[in-house]
């Protein structure tokens, strides 16, 4: 029964995949919404089971071998199975939202939109139900195919067909660290089922132990766009905006926090290797806050808060705190899809025509539900009592400063800067200037119900999700005290942040044009990633490429092609010689008879 | 009876051969080349018989009588292609015939 979970998102994305074009577009965004529906319900039915005891299930024998026999399965306990059904429960009310954000697009073979987001659920199920790394591995490369196929789904646009290539090129090295990685692991293990792993962990070599679990990270690093593979996450938001919700809330990008987070005994019993994690996470935290604070565009802004917060989650990771990573997972999954969603209520009011922050503005007026809700979103995203994200983020900020000082005083700069560029957002686009006015004449409307309904539903959830704290800390044996210290510290950092953005954009302390004028360089250091960017694109795929060429211009045109040309030329010039011999005449031919007669039988006769 | 030595059959057959294939490389007139062609086989008729003579045996005797009946169907084979290429070309020189040239 169990297996349902992933089959429903399977069997949704074959029937799509082969009926689309004949049950039509509007048929094929039902039997997707549906799909996820039914993983839904499936998966809270094996939390219920998995909450009291954690089970396996056993799909089919993969690799039977005679010294080891590699089996595919799936295994319940309470971390993989609240995950899976939060997976199934966003990435549902993301599909039912889509059907109102790609209607305009309906008719234009969109059915295919639906099979591609049908593979993208079943593949990161696979990932976080697979009881081995080779199940999660092949989950793995599927939420790659399937990203690279819906960033890229404008793919008449340069800009989204080079956006999915970045993405994919980024995550293969990523992916190539996770498959050493599990190689590593089989090496040191002689098994890939985690559950033998665990039981394993405290008996094999630490060194090499720390290895694999390095090697794991890389991949984690690729899919959750990390430093330094983080370059295609801003750019993968050239992809729908219903994508980009998914591969920010619940799959692609949790996925490397949900990998290490599912096999922390072994990140755990190699604590240098944590030591890498938090480090990575802590820096990427503040690297992506601060190039979001300096972009204008409505997505990017958002994705770089992903980055951010998947940051803090792998500094948890890496600071020994497991649960609170998870739950910020959970409860980001929830206020990121809506912000996402939001956002892309605002672009689809404007036709999809307005990509950047200053195209809208006072929206309040137009738009009070889409409104509404982002604010809810970004005021759990900055951590506001009693929002969702407060009590996640408040976990990982105690266990920060409880670690060290430093830490501590990195989370709460980022946590500032979170609540300064959302709240810069959402003032930007709502409150303020209508910078519209001369691009439309029409006035914006609040969105179809259909994407009005699922954004209401994630609000619900990102306000309430937060009291699940205890519970959630319940079922993974932890049990962590609220620190009122800490809350009250974070709670005002995050109003320091929102004040900071209300008297910049709404009451016009400063002229943010002035001050753009003033910081440029520091502005286009940080909106330009500390130029990483620019590093990879120019020098890394400009460098390979003026390699190419060289190489084209030389082995190639001289080496390759000089060999092939000159066989023309040696054969013509032989067979001219030859061709002397056949002139026609047969006393020419009478003549090389009797000559080469006469030479026969000179050898003959002399040849001793 | 003076026996005739076998140098003198052997002589006499390296002379006609030798005109015949010479005859063959020389001549541009085809019916010609078949006429020093005939030359040729007989040289070697003569020499098969004359070895006989010389050795008292009978198979090269045997083995000229075959060489007359080839040379004889051989000769019509040819003048019957020599002819149809004349219907066709109105030539008889083989030197008109370079078709097969590379």
């Amino acid at each position: 029964m169990e297996v349902l979970i992933l089959l429903s998102p399977l069997i949704a994305f074959l029937l799509i995949a082969l009926f689309g074009a004949r049950i039509g577009d509007m048929a094929s965004a039902l039997l997707c919404v549906l799909g996820g529906a039914f993983s839904f319900l499936f998966s809270l039915w094996a939390t219920s089971r998995a909450l009291s005891e954690p089970f396996s299930v056993k799909l089919y024998d993969f690799l039977p071998l005679d010294a080891y026999n590699l089996s595919l399965g799936l295994f319940f306990d309470p971390l993989s199975s609240v995950t899976a059904s939060v997976v199934t429960f966003v990435a549902t009310v993301i599909f039912i939202y889509s059907i109102g954000y790609m209607h305009n697009l309906f008719g234009q073979w969109t059915f295919k939109f639906y099979a591609y987001l049908s593979l993208f659920l079943f593949a990161m199920l696979l990932i976080v139900l697979s009881d081995n790394l080779l199940g999660i591995f092949f989950g793995w490369e599927g939420v790659g195919l399937a990203s690279y196929l819906l960033i890229g789904y404008f793919h008449t646009q340069k800009k989204a067909s080079n956006a999915s290539l970045e993405a994919f090129v980024l995550n293969r090295v990523g992916d190539w660290f996770f498959l050493f990685g599990i190689v590593a692991s089989f090496y040191l293990f002689g098994s890939l089922s985690i559950l033998d792993i665990f039981a394993r962990v405290s008996q094999v070599d630490k060194a090499l132990l720390g290895l694999a679990c390095l090697l794991l990270f890389g991949g984690a690093v690729g899919k959750s766009g990390q430093l330094p593979l983080h370059t295609w996450l801003p750019n993968a938001m050239a992809g729908p905006t219903p994508v980009s919700a998914l591969l920010h809330a619940a799959t692609m990008v949790a996925a490397g926090v949900y990998m290490v987070a599912r096999l922390y005994p072994m990140f755990e019993s190699a604590p240098e290797s944590l030591r890498v994690v938090a480090l990575v996470g802590g820096l990427t935290a503040l690297f992506a806050a601060l190039a979001a604070t300096s972009h204008t565009d409505i997505k990017k802004i958002i994705a770089f808060s992903t980055m951010s917060q998947l940051g803090l989650m792998f500094l948890a990771l890496g600071l020994g705190d497991r649960m609170s990573a998870m739950f910020h997972l959970t409860t980001h999954a929830f206020f990121k899809a809506l912000l996402f969603l939001s956002a892309g209520s605002v672009i689809h009011a404007f036709h999809h025509h307005v990509h950047y922050i200053y195209e809208t503005g006072r929206l309040k007026r137009y738009m009070p539900i889409t409104y509404a809700s982002f604010l809810v979103g970004a005021l759990a995203l900055a951590g506001i009592f009693p929002f969702s994200g407060f009590w996640s983020k408040d976990l990982i900020v105690a266990t920060a400063y409880e670690k060290s000082f430093l830490w501590g005083v990195l989370v709460s700069v980022v946590s500032f800067m979170t609540a300064y560029y959302i709240f810069r957002e959402g003032f930007v686009m709502f409150h303020g200037k209508e910078h519209f006015r001369h691009e439309q004449k029409e006035e914006p409307h609040e969105s179809p119900s259909v994407m009005v309904v699922p954004m209401l539903v994630l609000s619900v959830m990102a306000v309430v999700a937060g009291f699940f704290e205890g519970w959630y800390g319940g079922i993974l044996g932890v049990h962590k005290e609220l620190h009122v210290d800490i809350a009250v510290l974070s709670v005002v950092v995050g109003l320091a942040g929102i004040l900071v953005a209300y008297l910049v954009y709404v009451k016009g302390l400063i002229d943010p044009q002035k001050a753009y004028e003033a910081l440029k360089p520091l502005h286009t250091t940080l909106k330009e990633q500390f130029f990483t960017e620019r590093f990879y694109h120019k020098v890394l795929a400009g460098g390979y490429l003026f390699y190419s060429k060289v190489i084209y211009m030389t082995a190639e045109r001289q080496l390759i092609d000089g060999v092939v040309n000159f066989t023309y030329p040696a054969v013509k010039g032989v067979g001219g010689v030859f061709r002397l011999l056949q002139a026609g005449r047969l006393n020419l031919y009478a003549f090389f008879m009797a000559f080469g007669f006469l030479m026969l039988l000179f050898i003959t006769i002399f040849w001793r | 009876m003076t026996t005739i030595p076998l140098e003198a059959y052997l002589t006499l057959s390296l002379v006609l051969f030798g005109l015949g294939v010479f005859g063959m490389i020389v001549r541009r007139n085809m019916v010609t080349i078949l006429m020093s062609m005939e030359l040729a086989l007989n040289a070697v008729n003569v020499l098969f018989v004359g070895a006989d003579a010389h050795l008292s045996l009978v198979d090269g005797q045997v083995f000229a009588l075959f060489v007359i009946a080839l040379a004889a169907a051989e000769a019509a084979v040819g003048l019957g292609i020599i002819i149809a290429i004349f219907r066709l070309r109105r030539v008889d020189s083989t030197d008109e015939i370079t078709d097969m040239r590379g």
